[in-house]
């Protein structure tokens, strides 16, 4: 600011506090219609949810008493509710791992340039592009005891019909979750790895086959580190969306049989909107935001290190 | 089928659905009426699969004394331009209100919306829409099982008032009682709904399988009885287990509907015929006693005689099982009885159904073991919310009233079963097919069935019997399915407070059909 400016500040104090106003307001009242949304769908529902967490509502009870931390205190000595963590930790360590391990390997086959990538990498996107819903209800089919391919595949191999119910045994129906859910999302993760691979500075590697590196040493001493950021992403968002894992679910074995095959997304769906206990659904839904949020800071953590490094 | 029968048969199904509209308003002379005016319904027929022809029938509509006819005059005066919302089931459940409601709309002009559903989406939808104070349904469709958790939510709205000003109320003794109710049409002594699905577990049984002489020496010679359809469980097991030997994989002895959802349904029945309690004089469950653990012991060995991949049958694997005849005794809902016996196989709506091939092979019996199930049923009740309840009553009382229901009942694709006493004694559902009289004899006997708990919390206790169900199908001991469920029942009597559910029970109980054991103590 000139002198001149100092000056004219100087001499009309109002006016230059009421331009300053109108400044530091001007970028408030930009954002404004994007917060007061926020405010309506997201955060009033919160504050809300968490007051409800804390009130005994039941559809069928006319009184919706206040039981303090009732609800947490019941949910954690609630098999059905501890059996739904351990599905969903299954799903989120053993699936999420295994669509790691998968689309790294293919990105690894895939980002070197050879004929047919292009329709290669198309036709392995195809599953992450198809709606979970619908996925679920595909691989229904392609599990059926008496007609599906899948039965009628093993039956060719084995030389005899070949009808096991997939879907009916705890064993196999988390087998069949988990198979399905690799389907349709290792080729996101595999999406993610191309992209970083390709991006990855090639002289590094030639430095390293000068210095006489073999193929091993650089994937572990190069590739790994250099796409460990990339990776903590890739398991961020899938690691996030797995844990609220519910369509697959609800379509394939509807928590089934049993219900031994419940996650915490669908559990908080029996509870809250078949039951209409909103209390306890409310707590149930709190508890898996603190899930959330602790893997989130983890692996925000992990990211930071890593770039950092 | 030859071309010669499928003309026959739709010229038949044509008389018929004529004659069942002159027998409507026969039955609607005995009280004094004046014709006021001429509809024209269009009902159409598929014949064959490509070809499709429309069928007029003329339905005079007259003034007088019947509840359809009082429900369209007041209709008439008041609901003239006002649009319902009127939730179903989806798929076939809601094409007997989708060819109604242009009817009363002809008749009344008020529209009807039918707003499809899935069947345990009409229990949260609807509740979900009272408590978020919308308004969204003006008809609503709920079954007596949930009927306590609508009253207590403020749901429904009380019918009386308007049934004393619109309904002649002679139809009232039309019901069936176990169909009129507490517990079904009332909670408390006060009407919430009326009632319109006469929903209760049948066996349907090959009879040329029975009948055939072969079968029945080998069956004496390896069992040492008849071969008889079956009344008991055991006679049930041993027929399926023979003709599953036999014939697997091309037929099967058994098949039952065993997907979670409503696998519940396969349980209430014979439990209760075997003498089984739902809860003591403490409210303490009782499921898991010996009886509720014999019940599900032979559930789960019923299974060995059905089709690989049973466990995950739902309606339509064992309707089409059925329909192709793969199966030589099924237990399920009515309209299989129907459909099997071939009425229904031109109607439009049941194309993408697989058509008879067990056409008068069709006989009938009560489910083995002395309670069928009363599973489910529906009440057209009207939403405490809406914008227009006068309306979506008329509206009810019209679609329930004894001439429209009977209408109703007999259309081929229907999903609406027979309730009302003129249902079964109507001659022209009596001839609609060779079997009939004896369908609906038997139908009419199986009344004497044991209905689903409908106390609060009605949903959860049978989530709890289903989880249980499906569990011991997957391999878990029945004991301790059913300890869990028992555990899972006294937790939620306790939560919702066990004072309050044992005097909705006590309550609940004073209708004879709902009290457990061997027979029904039909006052």
């Amino acid at each position: 600011m000139g002198v001149a400016g100092v000056a004219s500040e100087a001499t009309e104090p109002t006016t230059g506090t009421g331009r300053l106003r109108r400044k530091r307001l001007t970028p408030w009242l930009f954002v404004a219609p994007c917060l007061i949304v926020i405010l309506l769908v997201t955060i009033f529902p919160t504050i809300y949810s968490l007051g409800l967490s804390f009130t005994k509502w039941e559809v069928t009870l006319q009184e919706k008493p206040f039981i303090g931390l009732g609800n947490y205190i019941a949910l954690f000595q609630d098999d059905r509710f501890l059996h739904s963590i351990l599905i969903t930790l299954i799903v989120v360590v053993v699936g999420v791992g295994i669509e790691l391990i998968l689309g790294f390997s293919l990105a690894q086959l895939l980002v070197a340039d050879m004929k047919g990538k292009r329709i290669i990498v198309a036709a392995l996107l195809l599953p992450v592009m198809v709606m979970p819903v619908v996925v679920g209800y595909t691989w229904r089919l392609l599990w059926d005891a008496q007609y599906g391919p899948i039965n009628q595949i093993i039956g060719w191999i084995i030389g005899e019909p070949f009808t096991y119910t997939w879907l009916a045994k705890t064993p196999t129906a988390i087998f069949a979750i988990l198979v399905t859910d690799i389907w349709q999302w290792t080729p996101f993760m595999f999406l993610v790895f191309l992209s970083g691979l390709a991006v990855l500075d090639p002289e590094v590697f030639e430095a390293a086959d000068i210095d006489g590196a073999g193929g091993w040493d650089k994937f572990w001493q190069l590739t790994i580190p250099l796409m460990r950021p990339i990776i903590i992403v890739a398991l961020l968002i899938r690691g996030l969306d797995a844990l609220k894992f519910f369509d697959i679910i609800f379509t394939l074995s509807g928590g089934g049989p049993g219900n031994s095959t419940e996650t915490i997304s669908f559990y908080i769906y029996q509870v809250g909107y078949q039951f209409f206990r909103l209390g306890y659904g409310a707590a149930a839904a709190f508890v898996l935001l603190i899930f959330l949020a602790v893997l989130l800071t983890f692996l925000l953590r992990m990211f930071r290190s890593a770039t950092e490094g | 089928m030859s071309t010669k029968n499928t003309k026959m048969l739709g010229l038949l199904l044509i008389v018929g659905l004529a004659l069942m509209v002159l027998a409507a308003q026969c039955g609607a002379a005995a009280t004094p009426e004046v014709v006021e005016k001429v509809v024209t319904v269009e009902v159409e027929v598929e014949k064959e699969v490509e070809k499709v022809v429309t069928v007029e029938v003329e339905k005079e509509v007259s003034t007088g004394g019947s509840s359809s006819e009082r429900a369209v005059e007041a209709a008439k005066e008041l609901c003239d331009g006002v649009e319902l919302n009127y939730v179903r089931e989806a798929g076939l459940q809601a094409q007997d209100p989708l060819a109604m409601a242009p009817i009363w709309k002809d008749l009344t002009g008020s529209t009807v919306n039918v707003i499809e559903m899935s069947y345990l989406d009409m229990y949260s939808n609807q509740l979900q829409d009272h408590l978020t104070g919308g308004g969204s349904y003006d008809v609503v469709d709920v079954s007596p099982l949930w009927m306590q958790d609508f009253v207590n939510a403020g749901v429904l709205e009380p019918l009386d008032p308007y049934m004393e000003k619109y309904m002649n109320m002679a139809d009232l003794e039309d019901y069936l009682p176990v169909y009129s109710s507490e517990g079904v049409m009332k909670i408390n002594g006060v009407t919430y709904g009326l009632f319109d699905d006469g929903d209760v577990f049948m066996l349907y049984y090959r009879k040329d399988l029975f009948e055939d002489p072969e079968h029945q020496e080998e069956f004496k010679a390896e069992y040492g009885y008849d071969l008889v359809p079956p009344e008991t469980r055991e006679q049930m097991f041993d027929a399926a287990e023979f003709f599953t030997n036999k014939y697997a994989p091309d037929l099967y002895g058994l098949a039952m509907q065993r997907l979670e959802g409503q696998a519940y349904s396969w349980f209430i029945g014979p439990f209760s015929g075997a003498g089984g309690q739902f809860f003591d004089e403490d409210m303490k469950a009782q499921i898991n006693s010996e009886i509720g653990v014999q019940t599900l012991t032979e559930m789960v060995q019923q299974n060995t005689v059905m089709p690989p991949g049973v466990e995950k049958w739902g309606f339509m694997e064992v309707l089409s099982s059925w329909m192709e005849g793969k199966t030589a005794m099924v237990i399920t809902w009515p309209p299989i009885g129907r459909w099997g016996a071939g009425y229904g196989d031109t109607a439009k709506q049941m194309s993408w159904v697989p058509a008879s091939t067990v056409k008068g092979k069709v006989g009938y019996m009560l489910q083995p073991g002395g309670r069928p199930t009363l599973a489910g049923g529906f009440n057209i009740g009207v939403s405490s919310d809406g914008a227009n309840k006068e309306c979506a009553y008329l509206f009810a009382q019209w679609m329930t009233s004894p001439d429209i229901s009977l209408q109703r009942v007999m259309l081929p694709f229907a999903l609406r079963d027979p309730y009302r006493i003129s249902h079964f004694e109507s001659p022209l559902y009596r001839s609609a097919w060779p079997e009939a009289p004896e369908y609906l004899d038997k139908l009419q006997e199986a009344t004497t069935g044991q209905w689903e708990l409908g106390i609060p919390g009605a949903r959860e206790y049978m989530e709890a019997i289903d989880n249980a169900v499906t569990a011991a199908y997957a391999g878990k001991d029945p004991q301790e399915a059913m300890d869990e469920a028992a555990a899972r029942w006294d937790d939620i009597t306790e939560r919702l407070g066990v004072d309050s559910q044992k005097a909705a029970f006590e309550q609940w109980q004073q209708n004879p059909w709902n009290r457990t054991g061997p027979e029904v103590d039909i006052p």
